[in-house]
């Protein structure tokens, strides 16, 4: 069986995409809407907090609750790690997704002052990835043992490890 | 329905607005003020004085309170004057920020692209 394709929802996140792109170009690349209804905004890094701020406190966009944050590694980019924030808003029930990147030096501005959510999921992005975020409270290790060197979930880090066990 | 109660909003942490046309009046009066500071064509200023003055307006002809959360259909009438307390600060964050401008920076031409 094929999920029956939504055309009324696909219209009115392609509307709000176009919405939000129109009012934020400074920082927003590209917008774009998955074939299952998923709207993606692609960001430039220094709009992180104007786009995140604009999301929760503008009265057409009230995305108060952040869901997930996270990173991919794609070794073969400029950028190689791509910073996913995933939002969710209570009034309009919608979901968000603001997409950023960065690469293993550059520092990201941290969203901890936007959503308190974000500050166990920026040290697990720090800790698994190693994309640092700046003026983030308390970037520590949150998953790995004590002593660990590297950083885990990169593509060129080997399953088994470096250390034996 | 369920009558509309005037000793508690139902919500945490949400008091009860004694005269909550007189505070969304206020808010709204600041938000435009703020709002003149952008440039007028920026696409912000535009919407956001469209959804304002139109809120504005019901705010100034409905005087019941249950009528105009109906009508404004935007949760209990606290959590629109926290609505438009928020509008204000980003609008006020907005002037700094300058988000109208054309694009900061392209992104290099394989950023994007899915799959790799």
């Amino acid at each position: 069986t094929v999920r029956p394709k939504n055309e009324v929802e696909q219209k009115q996140l392609c509307a709000f995409g176009e919405y939000v792109a129109e009012i934020l170009p400074k920082y927003i690349q590209q917008v774009q809407v998955t074939c299952f209804n998923e709207l993606e905004l692609l960001i430039h890094p220094d709009g992180i907090i104007p786009v995140l701020t604009f999301l929760r406190d503008h009265t057409n966009a009230q995305f108060k609750s952040l869901a997930d944050l996270t990173a991919v590694d794609v070794p073969s980019r400029q950028y190689r790690f791509e910073i996913v924030y995933n939002l969710l808003s209570l009034r309009f029930n919608t979901r968000i997704r603001v997409k950023t990147y960065t690469d293993e030096l550059t520092p990201v501005d941290s969203a901890v002052s936007v959503h308190k959510a974000a500050n166990w999921y920026e040290r697990e992005v720090w800790d698994m990835y190693g994309v640092f975020f700046a003026n983030h409270p308390d970037l520590r290790r949150i998953l790995t043992d004590y002593g660990f060197e590297g950083h885990p979930f990169r593509k060129d880090f080997p399953l088994s490890g470096y250390v034996e066990v | 329905m369920f009558m509309f109660s005037t000793q508690t909003t139902g919500l945490v942490g949400l008091a009860v607005a004694e005269n909550p046309h007189e505070r969304l009046r206020i808010l709204y009066t600041k938000i435009l003020g703020v709002l003149q500071n952008i440039p007028k064509d920026a696409a912000y200023r535009k919407y956001t004085e469209q959804i304002v003055n139109q809120r504005f307006n019901l705010v100034q002809t409905e005087t019941d309170v249950q009528k105009l959360q109906d009508k404004l259909n935007s949760g209990h009438i606290e959590e629109v004057i926290v609505q438009a307390e928020n509008e204000l600060s980003l609008a006020r964050k907005m002037i700094q920020w300058k988000p109208w401008e054309p694009l900061v920076e392209e992104p290099p031409s394989d950023q994007w692209r899915w799959p790799v």
